[in-house]
This record gives structure tokens, sequence and C-alpha cells, in this order.
């Protein structure tokens, strides 16, 4: 059979000047804002990295603050910290968030109340729950050791957040209650667009529990998979709130991440013969977005190549 | 669904609606609280969350308006009362509007005044360093004023009470300081010290730490003799016995960094830590817990006054407020004093005259007479100290000035790079980095950036070649570009 078709191949079909400009003047309002309020701060940015600038007065300082940053331990420190705190999160919470979504997905009973129960703390501010976490910290009268304690699971106190050898578990542990109802729920939603088929299908071959879970669950989810660890890598290099607010970034810049240390410089105290520095802070600002972006890039490459290997 | 799922997802509905409203419950709160105010002073307006509303500047029926813009909020039911009597009593045909801002003050007024519009005429002054705001002409100097005011002279004396880099700058007055917060201080469970033996608090460090680890080997894990926050811990102690020892980390004389003196310090606070309550929390925390008499010593400056006895009311026990040991239990340099509530005025102001006799209300002996007496701080004058009811103050009457106290001449503010001196020297008496690398590192930081400064112009080297420690605001300062 013979068939016509007018036109080039793929070509995109002619658009009215009329539609033109509705197109336009429907896109204007949120491009505006995106100029406003996105690029122009991002260029204003750029403006002081060559400058000493505390919000009063600015002093042009040439490559100073590149220099600067080039030997800035506390600033490198920060970045190996950030990554240590965002290789643990990520161990932990997604692994964490799949297993409580896919135990939910068996629809025991009450599985909607500990559902809600498990989402809840991702409403909660992040400030609020680092301070409702200095409590569950506390080393003398802490909920977590008074629970420890009674479980005979320690002898003496653990000092979870005045120690360095414990302040990265603590932040752990508060990043990962925070933020795994999110999750949950992003794998909660990529199980139910799995065509039950499937499980039937597998149910009939005889797969018990774990095979459905390795053959059928896991590989239907890549997709989502993909997308939520991408965004969990992105969230985890950004966090430093409630790490502000439990330890800010102490003891001795033990949980100082990236973003908490670019906070101190931009908004720090002034009462330490030091001033607030917005161009040097700008200037790291640049450099941590641009490793947060490092890394979704390589992150984005390996998964690509996974793809590959899975089809 | 069942019943009992409509109800457990009610119920859970709730619950997260309540968490969420508890989230946001603080911000809003205290903005509601302070328009219940407002609304109750109708001359007062609070700006919690940063916004700002003044009446235009100029004639208001038939009045001058003076815009005033403070960031103070523990006074303001006294502010606001003693401004609603000035409104309708004051012959000058004057209306003070005054607008309490609590949150990015510095930056609200620079923008106004940089913007143009709805600046005001007085400002009380800000956190931030004098040069800010009189390098950039935001704020003029008040001497031309000040000369022609008599009583303002003899109620505010503020040539003696002019501080170099905090208030004054080259001669020239930019605020003067009504009140004071006091130098640290030791607050104190007596109760505690008694049941261990003790009845007064030691002179020198070595006994004071020896009394805390007493104090602490008696309490055998219920109590502690001394207990530390984790918010600026450095600056509570260990930083004010050294000032008092005559140790600085400024010299003044050469106009350089120096933290050498830090070392003994760091080490005898090595040994003090040991006697501590086992956790650093944020200052409210520590003050809850000294409250509940969890450890014998704090330490803390004036505003402990108004804490124990209001925020925290102290009532299982006594306590006592005490001076903070030297090292050889001899005075050899002035303990810090925080001066406080003055007033600048705003360069573009269209009212200078009206805004310069709202000053002159604000620090008047019938103004200052009654919030003096009201116990929001202490007087910095001799005059007003003279003048007040002593027996109203309360627990703030033990903060007293005593005879070494004084303001340290502004340290040059630098463009620093990593951490600052106060949290390196707590690393250091936590044993995170040795003592003598903490110095080194402070001394090589510092001075790196007071030069690199120097050599760009953001700052200028200050030089006192007749410093005197147990004086340090009489000296002759002079700023040099090299």
């Amino acid at each position: 059979m013979k068939t016509t078709t007018k036109g080039k191949k793929g070509a995109s079909p002619k658009v009215s000047r009329k539609e033109k400009t509705s197109a336009i003047l429907m896109l204007l309002p949120s491009t505006i804002l995106l100029a406003v309020c996105s690029i122009y701060p991002f260029i204003w940015m750029f403006r002081y990295v060559c400058y000493n600038y505390n919000g009063f007065k600015a002093t042009y300082t040439g490559t100073a603050n590149f220099n600067r940053l080039a030997s800035d331990s506390t600033f490198w420190k920060s970045v190996g910290v950030t990554f240590e705190y965002a290789g643990l999160k990520i161990l932990f919470i997604i692994p964490l968030a799949l297993l409580i979504a896919v135990l939910l997905n068996l629809r025991m009973k009450g599985h909607s109340v500990q559902r809600g129960i498990i989402f809840m703390p991702t409403i909660i501010s992040s400030a609020i729950a680092g301070m409702i976490f200095t409590f569950v910290f506390a080393t003398q009268n802490g909920v977590l050791n008074g629970i420890l304690k009674s479980l005979h699971l320690i002898k003496s106190p653990v000092p979870w957040i005045s120690s360095t050898d414990f302040v990265m578990t603590a932040v752990i542990i508060l990043a990962v209650w925070g933020g795994v109802g999110n999750y949950m729920l992003y794998f909660t939603t990529g199980i139910n667009g799995i065509s039950e088929d499937c499980y039937e299908s597998a149910k009939i071959d005889g797969a018990n529990g774990l095979q459905t879970f390795f053959y059928v669950t896991l590989p239907m989810l890549a997709p989502v998979l993909k997308t939520v660890l991408m965004l969990a890598i992105t969230s985890a290099f950004k966090d430093y709130e409630s790490i502000m607010v439990l330890t800010d970034g102490g003891p001795n810049s033990r949980s100082m991440v990236m973003f908490l240390y670019i906070y101190h410089v931009i908004f720090g105290t002034t009462n330490s013969s030091a001033q607030v520095q917005i161009g040097y802070g700008a200037l790291l600002s640049i450099v941590a977005a641009a490793i947060v972006g490092v890394v979704t890039v390589i992150y984005l490459q390996l998964a690509k190549k996974l793809d590959k290997v899975n089809g | 669904m069942s019943r009992f799922k409509r109800a457990a997802a009610a119920v859970l509905a709730g619950a997260m609606s309540v968490s969420l409203a508890a989230c946001g419950s603080s911000a809003d709160g205290s903005a509601s609280t302070a328009s219940g105010s407002a609304a109750a002073s109708g001359s007062t307006t609070t700006a919690a969350a940063g916004a700002a509303t003044t009446k235009a500047s100029g004639s208001s029926d038939g009045k001058t308006v003076v815009n005033v813009w403070s960031n103070d909020r523990h006074d303001q039911e006294y502010v606001t009362k003693m401004v609603d009597q000035y409104n309708q009593t004051n012959t000058d045909n004057i209306e003070i509007n005054l607008t309490i801002i609590t949150d990015n003050y510095d930056n609200m007024i620079q923008m106004a005044v940089n913007g143009g519009s709805n600046a005001p005429d007085i400002i009380g002054s800000p956190s931030t360093a004098l040069t800010n705001w009189a390098d950039t002409g935001i704020i003029e100097p008040l001497n031309s004023y000040i000369d022609k005011d008599p009583e303002y002279q003899k109620v505010n004396d503020p040539y003696n009470h002019a501080y170099e880099g905090l208030n004054a700058e080259d001669g020239q007055i930019y605020y003067v300081y009504s009140g004071m917060r006091s130098g640290v201080r030791v607050e104190y469970n007596k109760n505690l010290l008694s049941e261990n033996g003790f009845t007064d608090v030691p002179k020198t460090l070595d006994d004071y730490t020896a009394m805390a680890q007493t104090i602490t080997n008696n309490g055998n894990g219920s109590y502690y003799g001394i207990g530390f926050t984790s918010s600026s811990p450095f600056e509570r102690l260990l930083e004010m016995v050294a000032q008092v020892s005559g140790i600085y980390y400024y010299d003044y004389v050469n106009g350089k960094f120096d933290f050498s003196g830090y070392k003994e310090i760091i080490e005898k606070g090595q040994q003090l830590v040991k006697a501590a309550y086992p956790d650093q929390q944020g200052v409210d925390n520590m003050r809850a817990l000294f409250a509940q008499g969890s450890f014998a010593l704090w330490s803390n400056a004036s505003q402990e006054a108004g804490v124990f006895t209001q925020q925290l009311p102290i009532t299982d026990f006594e306590w006592g407020v005490a001076e903070v040991p030297s090292l050889t239990g001899e005075i050899k340099g002035a303990l810090q004093t925080t001066p406080s509530k003055g007033y600048g005025l705003i360069r573009t102001s269209k009212n200078k005259d009206a805004a310069w006799k709202v000053i002159s209300y604000f620090q008047s002996e019938e103004f200052l007479k009654g919030y003096l007496e009201g116990g929001y701080c202490l007087p910095i004058t001799d005059y007003m100290d003279s003048r007040i009811d002593k027996t109203k103050i309360g627990r703030l009457a033990d903060f007293s000035k005593l005879s070494y106290e004084d303001v340290y001449p502004t340290v040059p503010s630098v463009n620093l790079q990593g951490d600052n001196y106060r949290t390196v020297l707590w690393n250091a008496v936590m044993g995170y980095v040795s003592a003598d690398e903490a110095i080194a590192d402070l001394n090589q930081r510092y001075n790196d950036a007071l030069e690199a400064d120097i050599k760009s112009g953001s700052v200028k080297r200050l030089v006192i070649s007749d410093y005197d420690p147990l004086h340090p605001s009489k000296g002759t300062a002079t700023y040099q570009t090299k």
C-alpha cells in the first residue's frame, strides 16, 4: 500500500503567529522570574569573586581569593567531610527506603499508618529536627543513650555530638531519619507502577519473595532508582541546615560540610576580629556548585553505562 | 476504606498538620506577639519577619515625624511606654515613630539608606563594626550636637565613653552609649559549693580547677563541678581569665596579632574541661542544666541576672556571682565590658535637629532612670550610676561595674582564612590540636590576613603606643596604612 505524507519527515507542524505570541506571553512571566531570581543573583555573585566584600565595602583584590582557595585547608577538609557524609547517607538511606517501600507494599495490616509515621519527619523543618536531636543525642540525659543503656547495649553514655569519634554517626542518623520517608515515597510510587502481571508470572514460575524482589521489582524499578539516586546525591551534597543546628560543624570541624563552611564565611560571626567575606564565599559557592555538578555528571555517565549493561 | 483506616488516616493527617504548625510556630508566634504589642502602643511597629514599615519622614498632622529603628526587643515595653508619653507631652511638635526590627537589622538599614526612601532618621547602634557605618557615610558624627547640649554631656559623659573603633573614630563620636553589659562573671551554686566544703570562688585558675574537680569527683555522676556551652565556650571563661591576667590576642603597641600568651591558659583549660559536665550543649540548654543543679560553676555576663530570675528562675538553691579567676590571683589586665544603647543619626535625615532632640530624650536622665531601674542593662556613666535606686535592679546589682572593667579598642577585623581564634583555641583546650600548633597557626593566619588587608586597603593597622592593659581605652590610637 502506498502512503503519501505532506512535508518533510519529522518536521514540526507549522505554528501560527498568534500561537507563537501566546506561547511567548505565557513563557514571559516565568522567564522574567527566572532571570531576576536565579540568573541575576548568579551573575551578581560572580562580580565579587575578585573582591573583599563585607556587605558594606568592596575592595578589589585581584586573584587573592583564588590563591586563598588553593591553600584553604579548612575548606578542602570540609569537602572531604561532605563526601564522607554524602556517601554514608546514601549508603544507608537508599537501601533502607527501598526496603521499607517493598515491605509496606506487602500491604500488611496498618501499612498506611506505618507509611504515614515514616513519612512524618520529612515535613518537619530540618532546623527543628536538628534542635530535637540535640536532646536525643545528649550525653548525660539523652534519649538515645537512655534507650541503649536500658537495653544494656552500652555501659557508659556515648558522647554523640561532643566527640569527634561519634559526631558523624549522629549526623548520619539525623539525615537518614529526616529523609528516608521521602525516598520511601518515591520508591512506593515506582513499585505501584509495576504491572501486577509481572508478579503473577513470577509467582507461576515459582519465584520466592527474594527472587521476586531481585528479578522483578529491582529491574523494573531501575529508572526510578536512577532518578532517586541522582536526587539523593545532589541533596546529600547540599545538606547543611540540620547539621548547623545540631553541631555547627564541630567538634574540631569533624561535621563541617562544605556548604556550612560557606555559610560561616558569608554570614559568620564578626566578633572574633574576622570579617564576613561575601566575595570569597561567592568563589567557594561556585567551586562547591562545580563539585556537586561534576559528581552528578559522573553518576549520570555511570548510570548510562549501567543501562547499556542491563540492556 | 474501613472506618478504622479512615480514623487512622485522619489522626495521621492531624498529627502532620500539628507538627507542621509547630515548625512554623516560632516565627509566626513572635510575629503575632509583636503585632499585639504594636497594636497596643499605637506608635511602635515590630517587624519580626524583617519587613519594616514606617510613616514617611516629614510632617504628620503638623508634627515632625522622627523615624527610629531599633533591634532591641527586650526593652520594648518600657521604650514604647516612654515613646507614647513623649508623643503626647513634648512641646517641640515631634512624633516618634519607633520600628523594632529583629531580623537582618543591619542589612535593612543599609538597604533603606542606599535605596533612598523610607530610611529612618535614627538607628539603635547596630552590631557590625562602626567603620562599616561611618566610612560609608550612613551615619554622621554627633560631636556638634553633643557640644551644644550640656545636660546631655552631664548625663552621658560622652567624651569619657568614646571607645576607639566601637563608637568613635579619630575623635568623631557616632553613638553615645547609655548602658552596658558587664564583663563575664562566675555564677555559682552556693549549695553545691558548701556541700563540698567550699565557701568562696577561688581567685586563681589552678584553685578554681581544683575546686571544680573536687565537686565533680564527689558528685559521682549526679552533679559536676563546671559546665561549658558549645556556643563560643572559650569566650565565656578562659578568654576572660586571660584578659584579667594581662593576656590579649592583639599587640596594640606593635599593631599585630599575637596569640603566644594563650599557651598557659590552654594547658590549664585542658585540666578544667576534665572536671566539666560531659556535654557542651547550646547556651540555653546549659543554663537550664545549671538552674536544675547539674553543675556548680557557670560563667557568663550580666544577662544571666534576668535569665536566672525570670527566664529560668532558680528556686531550689542559692546562687552567687563572683569575679573570674586569673592565672596568679593578681589583676594584670582589664575585663572586657560591652557598651549598649547608643543611637546613630542617619546622614540622609531631613529632620536632624528634631532627631537630635529625640536622641537627647532617649538618653535623658528621666528616660534612663526608669530604664536602668527596670533592669534592662547596667549604667555606663558614674552619673547615672549615682542617680538610680539600686534596690530596684534586683540581681543585676551583683554584676555592677568592677574597677578593672573597660572596653578594649576594636581590633582590625580581617578577611581571615579558616577558623577564628576562639574556635581554634577551644579546639586546643579540647585536645584536638596542640597548644603550640594552635598558636603558630593563629599567628600565621591572622597576621597574613592583616598584612594582605592593609595592602589592599580593606583595613588599617591600629597602633596604640601608650597602651595600658589595665586601661585599654585610655591610649592614643593611630591608624597606619602600612
